[in-house]
């Protein structure tokens, strides 16, 4: 390869146009004080334009480490525990231009995984110590075991996350695969494993799923009260900062949300599906709503709605394992035979949606596969459904546009 | 060099068998289904197909079916109907040669594939087995199985992932006999096994027979072709008989010097699924330049039985869950990559050519990072293409053959062109 990782962090990662890396305060004060929930979306994009890791750099100067968590499901939870911060790697959106990971990877596979790469080929990924890839899709899997020498001399781990969810067995296997993580943690410098400080985890991790299930619900309830961007720059912000910080944040901004004065507007309540992984662009998710999508519900960032609350007594590394193991979760990378039309439907129902938008990224094969059979479903209760692809670096809208705006039309003049 | 133009050199009376186990096994399968001949559905990676064997359930693997009907040049209507359904352009070509081929009645050249009354999905290696067995389900309705099984990031498996395996294997165990309404008969399952490894030593000595300098053997278009008893038959007495047969014809090729080119020039190891569609063609690129594959990964996705691994009668369980955590793409990239590099070692290759595959991320995922280890860390010369495995679209003949064509000169003129032909002597 002719690039590697280097040791200069920020420096390797500054933007091509020369535009300063952000810096964020050591107690991230701005994000736990921001007076607004525009203050908010504003600090938000700029950390997520800045390929530098801002929030990861803040976090290390006082001689923590982080640890970056390929998505879609890391148990966050044994990386707080071990002093270290768990961060959500979402790929590198509209900042990296892929230069060495075509290359590495292949032709045929989707814009994460190559931007994931790039950053590591070219020294941005240098602020991390460790990085976790659980098994969600053969790419990620693929992905850990070229990283080692993309980024040499960080740890890396491949999480196998089990499928078969009715076996006995499952839930002391994936304790004893927690177990190896922990290992691998403990040697990329994290404390040694304290049950006690797991259930303290575990209990600060309950806190900010339960905020953000309400920031569902205010969504479900009232969707003109805060806009889909929004409502996802601030979930976005939870896998970028120190969890307590972001509980602060999800605290003050939902009392600032709920005292907005809805002002509703035809629109489609829309169930949103696909995007569990790899993120659409900012403007593709403005986009949905100027055209008249309220999305009502969404697989976004599931990280923080894999399973309810995690009960922190007994053997919490057990507890963690078995709330993985009975999550009632129907996405595409969960082997869920035989329930895929009943699960849509139901999520549907509960989202009170009027259509189905399947929007997947481009050679995203665990979600393209469910569409065919989600679909079926929605056909057979004539229920509308749209589907769209895209990339990390998709800027272009128009034809997007214009099949959302036929979509939105035909279920609101039917 | 001197190009080639003769007819690729199989092992003719092998070949002619083996013609003879496809069509009765597919003749079998025609009229299988139901109570009596229950058919269970499999994959191959990690497959448990001595335990389904033991239960009385004809087999039926679906990757097998379309390799079959790629090769025979019907895969792309089975994908247009997957298309129509409303699988993409993007989703693996073989659960799309499948589900079209289901919807379309299940007919082929080579039989009927009966729809099945048991689907049993072995997650090993192959994220999209689970994608594909769930619409599997959905479309019929039918009992299914899952048995996870670990990625091997160890070259020595962790107790508690065979463990895991073993309790499952339990469990699948209980489950069949539920399902076939049978009790399980474990001496049933040790014979089975014991015929199992019989065919794997007969398969492993084929393998090892590249090593000799000229290969007696091609190790990637023949071996694939042998491939059929061994991951469709296993289990059985004529998959056994079928190896000795094949042997005792590689013994007579060296005695013989009837080789598989008839100047071995360049010994190849390959990586990477062959593009079914375009078996012939494929190979005849090789062929036109005396290369020879020494040894090869492919032939190993129904079972890494040349590195030491074989059923065992005597720990049934223990040993099958062995076998599904060792498939060639449970196994992470780092012990892939070993693998290669040993296969280099050990069968003096020259070079290695990597195919990769536009539908299938499990093979191909990286598959740029191991030709840029081999090139740049080790000084091996490595060329890397792309096309399918099942959809003849992807598949650019005379871009691939160019970039061969150079290749192989590359490489001649690397060695100054002096590399003398090894010739096969009696």
């Amino acid at each position: 390869m002719a690039v590697r990782a280097s040791s200069e962090g920020a420096a390797a990662a500054a933007d091509p146009e020369g535009a300063p890396p952000l810096e964020v305060s050591d107690s991230f004060e701005e994000f736990a004080r921001a007076p607004s929930l525009e203050a908010v979306d504003r600090l938000a994009r700029a950390v997520l334009a800045d390929a530098t890791w801002p929030t990861v750099r803040a976090w290390n100067r006082s001689g923590r480490s982080a640890v970056g968590c390929f998505p879609v499901y890391t148990p966050q939870e044994l990386i707080h525990a071990m002093g270290m911060l768990p961060v959500a790697l979402h790929g590198g959106g509209e900042t990296i231009e892929i230069s060495h990971a075509d290359a590495a990877l292949g032709s045929f596979l989707c814009s994460i995984s190559k931007s994931t790469l790039e950053m590591g080929l070219t020294g941005r990924l240098a602020p991390f110590r460790a990085f976790v890839f659980p098994y969600i899709c053969d790419v990620s899997r693929n992905l850990e075991g070229i990283f080692p020498r993309a980024v040499p001399g960080a740890a890396t781990h491949m999480l196998h996350l089990p499928q078969n969810f009715r076996s006995a067995a499952t839930v002391p296997f994936l304790v004893a695969e927690y177990r190896r993580l922990l290992r691998v943690l403990e040697s990329a410098g994290g404390s040694p494993y304290r049950p006690d400080r797991l259930a303290d985890s575990i209990e600060l991790f309950n806190r900010q799923r339960a905020e953000i299930a309400r920031w569902t619900e205010i969504k479900r309830r009232d969707p003109s009260r805060i806009s889909l961007t929004e409502s996802y720059l601030v979930r976005r912000l939870g896998g970028l900062l120190p969890r307590e910080v972001h509980l602060e944040l999800l605290r003050r901004m939902r009392a600032a949300v709920e005292d907005r004065v809805p002002r509703p507007k035809d629109s489609v309540r829309v169930l949103l599906v696909g995007s569990f992984c790899e993120q659409p662009t900012l403007d593709l998710l403005d986009l949905l709503e100027q055209v008249g999508c309220y999305v009502v519900d969404d697989e976004l960032l599931q990280l923080y709605r894999w399973h309810p609350a995690v009960d922190p007594t007994g053997d919490p590394l057990e507890n963690l394992a078995r709330a993985y193991v009975e999550s009632p979760l129907d996405i595409g990378v969960r082997a869920t035979p035989t329930t895929k039309g009943e699960a849509i439907l139901g999520r549907v129902a509960a989202a009170g949606a009027q259509a189905v938008l399947f929007l997947t990224a481009k050679f995203c094969e665990p979600a393209l596969e469910d569409i065919v059979l989600y679909r079926a479903a929605l056909d057979r209760e004539k229920i509308p459904s749209l589907h769209l692809e895209f990339e990390e670096r998709s800027s272009a809208l128009d034809q997007s546009r214009l099949q959302l705006e036929t979509f939105v039309e035909s279920i609101l003049f039917a | 060099m001197g190009a080639s133009t003769e007819e690729p050199s199989f092992l003719v009376s092998a070949r002619d068998r083996q013609r003879e186990m496809i069509e009765a096994y597919y003749a079998d399968l025609a009229t299988a289904g139901g109570a009596k001949r229950p058919v269970a559905y499999m994959l191959v990676g990690g497959n448990l197909t001595e335990i389904v064997r033991s239960f009385g359930y004809e087999v039926v693997f679906p990757e097998i079916v379309a390799l079959n009907c790629a090769i025979k040049h019907v895969s792309l209507p089975n994908i247009l109907q997957a298309e129509a359904q409303g699988y993409g352009l993007d989703v693996c070509g073989y659960v799309k040669n499948d589900l079209g081929l289901q919807q379309l009645g299940g007919q082929t050249p080579f039989g009927r594939i009966p729809p099945p009354d048991l689907l049993v999905c072995s997650f090993s290696g192959c994220y999209v087995y689970v994608k594909w067995w769930e619409a599997l389900a959905e479309k019929f309705g039918c009992p299914l199985f899952l048995l996870d099984v670990p990625y091997l990031r160890d070259e020595r498996p962790p107790t508690e992932d065979l463990g895991y395996i073993v309790a499952q294997l339990n469990e699948f165990i209980a489950f069949l006999e539920k399902a076939s309404d049978r009790r399980f008969d474990p001496a049933s399952l040790r014979r089975t096994l014991a015929h199992s490894r019989a065919a794997e030593e007969g398969w492993v000595r084929y393998l090892a027979s590249g090593a000799r300098r000229p290969s007696p053997i091609e190790a990637y278009f023949e071996a694939v072709f042998h491939m059929f008893p061994i991951n469709v038959l296993r289990g059985t007495e004529e998959a056994a008989r079928f190896y000795a047969t094949l042997n005792a014809e590689v013994d007579e090729r060296v005695r013989s010097g009837a080789y598989p080119v008839p100047e071995e020039k360049v010994r190849l190891v390959v990586e990477g699924v062959p593009p079914y569609p375009n078996y012939r063609t494929f190979w005849d690129f090789f062929r036109k330049w005396g290369a020879v594959s020494v040894a090869a990964t492919y032939p190993k996705v129904g079972g890494l039985f040349d590195r030491g691994f074989l059923h065992d009668p005597a720990r049934p369980l223990e040993s099958i869950a062995e076998y599904a955590l060792g498939a060639y793409v449970n196994q992470s990239w780092p012990l892939r990559r070993k693998l290669i590099e040993e296969y280099v070692r050990e069968f003096a290759a020259d070079a290695v050519l990597i195919h990769g595959i536009k539908s299938c991320r499990s093979f191909t995922a990286g598959q740029g990072d191991l030709r840029d280890r081999l090139i740049h860390d080790l000084g091996i010369p490595t060329l890397y293409i792309e096309s399918d495995h099942e959809d003849p679209r992807y598949f650019a003949p005379a871009q691939i053959k160019n970039r061969m064509d150079a290749f192989f000169e590359s490489l001649d003129r690397r060695r100054g062109g002096a590399a003398e032909p090894l010739r096969g002597a009696p």
